[in-house]
């Protein structure tokens, strides 16, 4: 069987590769990671120097998570810009209507501009390799750590690429598209914990199962990788040692043990971003019930 | 080709499109002619799967608008209005982009591109960004675009819009140039001229329904049957007037500079006739003739020439 590649990628990746945009975000990228590299190596020698008994090496592990945070918030900031202006950009370019009188589905077209912005993305981490190489080499974390870091890039680059495509398909211009993008960004990060901070305040006796919408929060996924990364511990397995069985659910008990949860989340938000992806890919279908009320041709000719 | 049956599109209150109904053999060239707001662009777009319609029935190559959306997509090639490009992407590569989206091997787009190129007379710009093409090629591009998935129904809205004189004429000849390669094309212009020029039928919609319809000769006929004359008149116009208003039948409808343009119902010997009374009654005469029937006219009296 021939695979084929997406067409909107391919067409994408060359239009990105001719423009000087790419140069400058990649430089701008590489900036940013050296800047927090050098403040870090600063923060840590200084530290180091207070006391004289005190091995630096012992110190530089802490270099890993100030560049892998730098790189998600990096990331996170990028990607639903990219992905934001992918379909309101071919609306305003008026290539929207052409695109969607060929045989690609809606679908299709989703996935296209998806893979094609997480592909700018992927390109901008691995050219960030060398310095993150640099941190465990003197941090001495093992390589298959950069990898797990590399994964759960690609996953927080499928999530926030959906958010982008969604709000893409539902705005005409771009700007509103990456506004809503940082709004459902927001609201995605502060509603599961809602049911908690509720449970907390009207101060019932259990959670019970309120803790498990924590697990679409990529907030919280973040915060557990790299928890294990550092201590090998984990706050929400804190929690639930914390707690009693009474006090939490069931399932919540034992899904906080370990690193479970982490491989339940990345399930959940996997999950959400594809449930965002068929939402855009309905929105972009001319023929579906509510594109024909609401959508306009110019003065309905 | 193209069967629309009783199509209907509301915009809540507002109806777009009124229950249009047309029927558009294969090989035809059909012009859609109508004023702003009448419901040509709401039509194409249902037709081409970019709007839903409210009510009725298309059909394209006997296929159901709604069954089996990729192969009804591969019998369309559509030409918006206006379109735009990519920066940074050569004519080459828009055409394999176009391709790939129908699913056509790279061979394949190859050779259609060659082709087509030459057909829309843009071989040497073939390693040219688009976005540097002026528009009349930019259009013609487009169309090369539309056709490279060997559509069977084309479809064009307003074409020539925005495009200069000489653009215009160009894309007259590749749209004739299609039309005798057998393809069935739809075109929507304002410009009136070049559709009774080229079309085989046309259509005529106003307020959403299709009030005129049929092949170019039939459409004309039915202009040709009132009696408009124009008398050329060398003598003095006012006793050549006076004497016109007094004959039975004849109505003045318009006096030049040395023309009087008259309605006058009946048959061609009473025009004989009264040509004959005119030059006995000393009007110098230097000629006459029947008004031909123009597109314009009949769109005007069809559509009372106003925008919606």
């Amino acid at each position: 069987m021939k695979l084929k590649l997406n067409p909107i990628v391919k067409k994408d990746m060359q239009v990105a590769a001719r423009s000087m945009r790419i140069s400058w975000g990649l430089l701008a990228y590489e900036a940013v990671l050296a800047l927090a590299f050098m403040l870090a190596i600063l923060v840590i020698q200084e530290d180091v120097s207070y006391s004289s008994y005190r091995n630096i090496y012992n110190y530089l592990i802490y270099l890993f998570p100030v560049l892998a945070v730098t790189q998600v918030c990096i990331v996170a900031l990028i990607v639903p810009i990219i992905t934001a202006s992918s379909i309101s950009g071919e609306k305003e370019r008026q290539t929207f209507d052409i695109m969607l009188t060929t045989c690609m589905s809606p679908f299709s077209i989703v996935l296209g501009k998806m893979v094609s912005a997480m592909i700018r993305i992927l390109f901008f981490v691995a050219a960030s390799m060398p310095v993150m190489a640099l941190a465990f080499v003197v941090g001495g974390l093992s390589w298959s750590l950069l990898f797990y870091f590399l994964l759960t890039i690609v996953l927080l680059s499928i999530f926030s690429g959906s958010v982008g495509i969604f709000c893409s398909a539902f705005c005409k211009r771009s700007i509103t598209a990456v506004i809503l993008s940082f709004v459902i960004y927001f609201v995605i990060f502060a509603l599961p914990f809602l049911p908690v901070l509720f449970a907390a305040i009207l101060g019932w006796d259990s959670f019970g199962e309120s803790l498990l919408f924590l697990l679409f929060d990529p907030v919280v996924f973040f915060e557990e990788f790299f928890m294990h990364i550092i201590s090998e511990t984990s706050i929400l397995g804190g929690v639930s040692h914390a707690f009693t069985k009474d006090q939490v659910g069931f399932i919540t008990y034992h899904l906080a043990q370990g690193k479970l949860w982490m491989f339940v989340s990345a399930a959940c938000i996997l999950l959400l971003s594809f449930g965002f992806m068929l939402l855009a890919a309905w929105k972009i279908n001319p023929l579906h019930a509510s594109s024909g009320r609401k959508r306009k041709t110019k003065g309905a000719e | 080709m193209l069967y629309i049956e009783d199509l209907t599109k509301n915009y809540g209150t507002f109806t777009a499109v009124n229950q249009l109904s047309l029927h558009i053999p294969e090989g035809d060239l059909f012009g859609f002619v109508g004023p702003n707001g009448a419901g040509k662009t709401t039509t194409i777009r249902i037709v081409c799967g970019l709007l839903r319609a409210s009510a009725g029935k298309v059909r394209i190559g006997g296929m159901a608008l709604e069954a089996g959306k990729r192969n009804r997509k591969r019998l369309i090639g559509y030409v918006p209005d206006f379109f735009g490009v990519y920066d940074n992407l050569k004519v080459r590569e828009y055409m394999d982009f176009y391709g790939s989206m129908y699913g056509m091997g790279h061979r394949d787009i190859v050779k259609l591109t060659d082709d087509l190129l030459e057909l829309v007379n843009l071989t040497d710009k073939k390693e040219f960004y688009v976005d540097t093409l002026s528009r009349g090629m930019k259009q013609r591009l487009c169309v090369a675009r539309a056709l490279l998935h060997n559509p069977k129904l084309l479809i064009l809205d307003e074409p020539s819009s925005g495009l200069d004189p000489g653009a215009r004429v160009e894309m007259k000849e590749l749209l004739k140039n299609l039309h005798s390669m057998g393809k069935t094309i739809v075109i929507s212009s304002h410009i009136l001229s070049e559709l009774s020029e080229m079309c085989s039928s046309i259509g005529i919609m106003n307020r959403g329904q299709l009030v005129a319809a049929g092949r170019m000769e039939d459409i004309m006929q039915m202009l040709a049957g009132g009696n408009r004359i124009h008398v050329c008149i060398s003598s003095d116009m006012e006793p050549a007037v006076r004497f016109l208003k007094e004959q039975a039948g004849v109505m003045v409808d318009s006096v030049r500079e040395n023309e009087v343009l008259i309605s006058y119902d009946r048959g061609d010997e009473e025009i004989c006739v009264l040509i004959g009374r005119m030059i006995q009654s000393g009007i110098v005469l230097t000629g006459f003739h029947r008004e031909e029937g123009s597109l314009e006219s009949l769109f005007m009296q069809l559509t009372g020439g106003g925008d919606r």
